[in-house]
């Protein structure tokens, strides 16, 4: 993003040393870079090209200009609800997320058996087909359904959480949670295991407690792994879709609509796939923005060794 | 000798494409049909009817392609965008006005052949057709009607639906069956459609449009929204994707008494619960029941090579030995009024008032009104009504924001 | 509030060697409680499963019941053997299989090269390449499949195997993370290997590799399960029952005629089965170190 690194090539004539590197380079990297090209490269651009289209995959596209993004940015009724919807979503899941992968890595580090069985515990819901996951929630969230049923019998007098339209999103957010808070788990916690012992052990003797141990030397140590878990995340909230699209449909009302979900709907259920692509476009521009800010932001808080 | 052997080859080849093009009529043809199907058991019945079109035209051999019915309507619009549709493209009767660009039409070939397209209930051909030309020919026909639960009726000591029966007979017996956190009644919000039609209420202009904010309109979603607000006789349900399943389920659970479906589900039913099932038609206004009805059929794809092979094929799977064996087995009530009976004696027999109820509403069917982007309607409406049922926002106000969504 | 009741603890193995002197009962009773209070966190988050397998083994009609009920009525474990009778499940795990195995094989293998490429090497373009593979990872999926189709069915792969693989092999994620993870190699260790006169696949391979097997089982386990679980692209591919995966085959429960909601539920378990056991045999690889490298993004 922010590198500048490159007149490290170009500003001497290449020796012959660096032209073999450079050659082994792309001996390394052909078969990367032909995948990339087939089946990233080219959809990427198609997709760019259909957005100025009126595609509607039915009959063949014809060429509007900047109809669509006029459309999103001026008569589109609710595209700002769903902008809006999408950085709710994004902001509380990745906080959430971060705040308890963190606190389960380390949770879980700190045992003394177990360890491995409680690491695929709360890996196992990112190995559920997600028809299940839909399934199993809908069935606990659903109108009449167990949660219900159990506040009822703690008569505690709570709405709906799929019916009230301040809260459906919250649904949305605790189950995308309990599928996903695995994956940085596993990987927050992978990082903490390879913290030196050492440096716990001479921070204790130097008197430090247990939470300067972990602020001072562990978050520090892992902040690095958390940076990358941070930013993944955030790039597959902001695409958020599948959760919304078994639980809510983006209801009631537009409560839970998001940009993900938006894409499905108009390019799939209502076949306007040139609308579509713009909208795809938007949140491309809009992943990049967030993640540009989390590399500029980065500076400040993770720390490199060496 | 290599170069000789490729040389004679190539001579040969050369020499047989002109004359496969000549008597390509004759040559044997194999023609994909893309289906639905949900089990081996039903992909087997389908193999079945491909086979009867080889028998009859040994010329055909038929490449059947399936996949489950929700995905079936996701693959079809990305194989039109890519040209790779089958020959025979299966249809249902609520995506036709969305997907019939994509078939061909089929007046000419009927008006040439003489092919008797009356024999099919007219109001599914009507709901296979757009403008008047007709892209598919059916195989099954359904009306919605109301499923009830008998043995919850006899409990409570009310009478029977009988074919014929009003509005306000329905709200009566709802009323009476609703108790103990059980209801008389249950729908979701795509209901509305089939509900409005029964009680004769126009929710499209003359013209076709969509006119979901009518006073007239808005006074059925009044009518169905009262039945959870006001008299509480059907529960609340969510917006998502599968709440009509959820409905379904309810009834098939003893939770609620009367729900709205069609024969499609007879099958199945049956078997999976507990007490036994009745069938009454939906109830009607002030005017004569509609009884709107959904059905599919077989179209060719317009892009198709073997448009003529195609033709023929599609006539033997909706022939009346093809929809007399389909309905024998239980699988479809046929297009064709005469096959009917076949199908009455299997999927029906367990039912209690299926034939009456089925007599009645197929006497009558009404096509089904919708527009070209009803799967957006049908999804505004899941998505939008619930507020109208939780009280969040007035009848009128949800089917404003699905008329301006939805004609946008 | 995790760091105080993990504190006492660190790191178990360590822990165990270094201290040997008897404990005090106040500490061990505080290893029983941190114990005991994950058990309890687990135990939610273990509840859907529980929900899952309930629902699998109770009557169809039994599923939606008011008021819902946490155990069937009547036990019918049967379901899963009928479930997997219903559709040629055999079939879609080892369509499953193939896919999701393939997948991860190529991934890993293309993603070792590029990243070394990326990480070690130096030639025109570097950084270039590299914020474009890391943008397309902002592009929705959804967004690509109508265009992947297009190539996939010009080159008459629809319903193979090879379409099935391929344009999911290519995915810049694992290139990207193996390459935070071989920055962190030390450059002495390929040094000495160079000056003996050893090629760049060799170090690839005899150091780079068995250093980053940490990386490497945590790429395998995040692409096969993705894989595994992936639905929208196979929908597409797939024509017929022969090369349908298992997240399409549990989709064939819900037809026109009624959704099977048990039989979902059961055909989802056993599809859960080898996901577990792959994490439990990963876990060996993965643990004993893994970092994200110094220098992700700036350095």
């Amino acid at each position: 993003m922010s590198q500048t690194s490159e007149p490290l090539a170009t500003s001497r004539r290449p020796t012959s040393m660096a032209r073999r590197e450079a050659g082994t380079a792309i001996l390394f990297l052909l078969p990367s870079l032909i995948g990339f090209l087939a089946f990233m490269l080219f959809p990427i651009v198609a997709s760019l090209g259909l957005s100025f289209t009126n595609w509607s995959l039915l009959a063949p596209p014809s060429f509007v200009g900047l109809a669509n993004f006029q459309r999103l940015f001026t008569t589109d009724p609710i595209f700002f609800t769903i902008l809006g919807n999408t950085l709710f979503f994004t902001a509380e899941y990745l906080v959430l997320n971060i705040v308890i992968s963190i606190g389960l890595a380390v949770w879980i580090s700190s045992l003394k058996i177990g360890q491995r069985w409680f690491r695929v515990i709360f890996f196992m819901p990112t190995f559920t087909p997600t028809i299940a996951v839909s399934i199993v929630w809908l069935l606990i969230f659903t109108p009449g359904g167990l949660m219900d049923y159990v506040l009822d019998l703690l008569q505690v007098n709570f709405p709906n959480l799929l019916l009230d339209p301040n809260l459906a999103m919250q649904a949305v957010i605790v189950v995308t949670l309990w599928a996903s808070v695995g994956y940085n788990m596993i990987l927050f916690n992978a990082a903490l295991d390879l913290v030196p012992q050492s440096y716990l052990e001479a921070a204790k003797i130097d008197g430090a407690n247990a939470w300067q141990r972990f602020w001072y030397i562990r978050l520090p140590m892992i902040s690095p792994t958390i940076f990358f878990g941070t930013v993944m995340t955030a790039i597959t909230a902001l695409q958020v879709f599948d959760q919304i699209f078994v639980l809510t449909s983006g209801g009631p009302g537009s409560s839970t609509a998001t940009l993900g979900y938006a894409i499905y709907q108009n390019g799939f259920q209502n076949y306007q796939m040139g609308y579509a692509s713009s909208m795809a476009w938007v949140m491309f521009v809009l992943i990049m923005m967030l993640t540009g800010f989390q590399f500029w932001l980065q500076r400040k808080w993770v720390h490199y060794d060496s | 000798m290599r170069t000789l052997t490729r040389l004679t080859a190539i001579a040969l080849l050369g020499a047989a494409l002109p004359l496969q093009a000549a008597i390509a009529q004759d040559e044997p043809v194999t023609l994909t049909w893309t289906m639905w199907s949900g089990s081996d058991a039903e992909t087997a019945v389908w193999r079945h009817l491909a086979d009867m079109v080889t028998e009859q035209h040994p010329d055909i051999t038929i490449d059947l392609q399936t996949a489950s019915w929700g995905d079936y309507w996701t693959r079809l619009p990305v194989q039109a965008a890519s040209g790779q549709l089958g020959d025979i493209v299966a249809m249902q009767s609520l995506r036709a006005p969305n997907f019939y660009q994509i078939l061909e039409p089929l007046n000419e070939r009927i008006d040439g052949d003489g092919f008797d397209i009356d024999a099919f209930d007219s109001s599914i051909v009507g709901g296979l057709s757009v403008d008047d030309t007709v892209y598919a020919l059916p195989y099954d026909v359904g009306p919605w009607m109301i499923f009830y639960n008998k043995d919850r009726f006899e409990e409570a000591g009310v009478e029977l639906p009988e074919p014929g029966w009003t509005i306000e007979d329905f709200t009566e017996k709802a009323q009476a069956l609703t108790s103990d956190g059980n209801y008389g009644f249950g729908f979701y919000p795509v209901d509305y459609a089939m509900f409005s039609s029964a009680l004769g209420v126009d929710y499209l202009d003359e013209d076709g449009n969509l006119a979901l904010n009518s006073p007239e309109a808005v006074g059925a979603a009044e009518t169905l929204a009262n039945l959870v607000t006001e008299q509480e006789v059907a529960p609340v349900v969510a917006s998502g994707p599968d709440s009509g399943t959820i409905t379904s389920g309810r009834f098939d659970s003893g939770n609620i008494a009367m729900y709205v479906d069609g024969p499609w589900v007879m099958v199945n039913k049956a078997q999976d619960v507990d007490f036994e099932i009745g069938l009454a038609p939906l109830p009607r206004g002030e005017g004569d029941l509609e009884a709107v009805t959904a059905g599919s059929g077989f179209g060719i794809a317009a892009t198709s090579d073997n448009k003529d092979a195609a033709w023929r094929a599609i006539q033997v799977l909706t022939g009346p030995e093809a929809l007399e064996y389909l309905g024998s087995e239980g699988r479809a009530l046929p297009a064709r009024t005469a096959q009917q009976a076949s199908w009455f004696d299997v999927a029906a027999a367990d039912v209690y008032g299926a034939r009456e109820a089925l007599e009645y509403s197929l006497e009558h069917s009404a096509t089904y009104e919708i527009t070209s982007n009803w799967n957006t309607v049908e999804n505004l409406m899941n998505q939008y009504f619930p507020l109208a049922l939780t009280g969040n926002q007035s009848p009128q106000q949800v089917m404003d924001t699905i008329q301006s969504l939805a004609t946008q | 509030m995790t760091a105080e009741t993990a504190s006492p603890a660190s790191s178990a193995k360590a822990g165990r060697k270094s201290r040997r002197r008897k404990r005090s009962a106040a500490s061990i009773g505080l290893d029983v409680l941190n114990h005991g209070l994950l058990c309890v966190v687990a135990l939610f988050f273990l509840f859907p499963f529980f929900w899952m397998v309930s629902n699998a083994v109770r009557g169809n009609a039994e599923v939606l019941a008011i008021p819902p009920r946490l155990f069937p009525n009547e036990w019918q474990w049967g379901n899963f053997v009928e479930a997997w009778l219903y559709l040629p499940f055999g079939q879609f795990f080892l369509n499953s299989a193939i896919v999701a195995g393939s997948v991860t094989a190529i991934t890993v293998v293309v993603s070792a090269l590029a990243a070394y490429a990326f990480a070690r090497l130096r030639f025109p373009g570097r950084e270039g390449i590299l914020v474009a593979y890391l943008g397309t990872l902002m592009i929705p999926q959804a967004m690509l499949v109508i265009p992947l189709f297009l190539i996939i069915s010009r080159v008459g792969w629809i319903n193979t195997y090879q379409g099935l693989i391929l344009p999911m092999a290519f995915s810049s994620f694992g290139a990207f993370l193996l390459r935070q993870f071989f920055l962190s190699i030390p450059k002495e260790l390929e040094e000495a290997a160079l000056i003996d006169g050893a090629s760049r696949l060799r170090i690839l391979v005899s150091i780079f590799v068995p250093m980053a097997m940490p990386a490497i089982g945590l790429l395998s386990l995040f692409t096969f399960i993705a894989q595994w679980n992936n639905f929208l692209w196979p929908l597409i591919v797939v024509n017929g029952m022969d090369k349908a995966t298992l997240p399409l085959g549990l989709t064939m429960f819900q037809t026109q005629q009624g959704t099977a909601w048990n039989y979902i539920m059961a055909g989802a378990t056993l599809s859960m089965i080898p996901g577990v056991i792959l994490a439990v045999i990963l876990q060996q690889f993965i643990y004993k170190g893994i970092t994200i490298g110094s220098g992700f993004g700036g350095r």
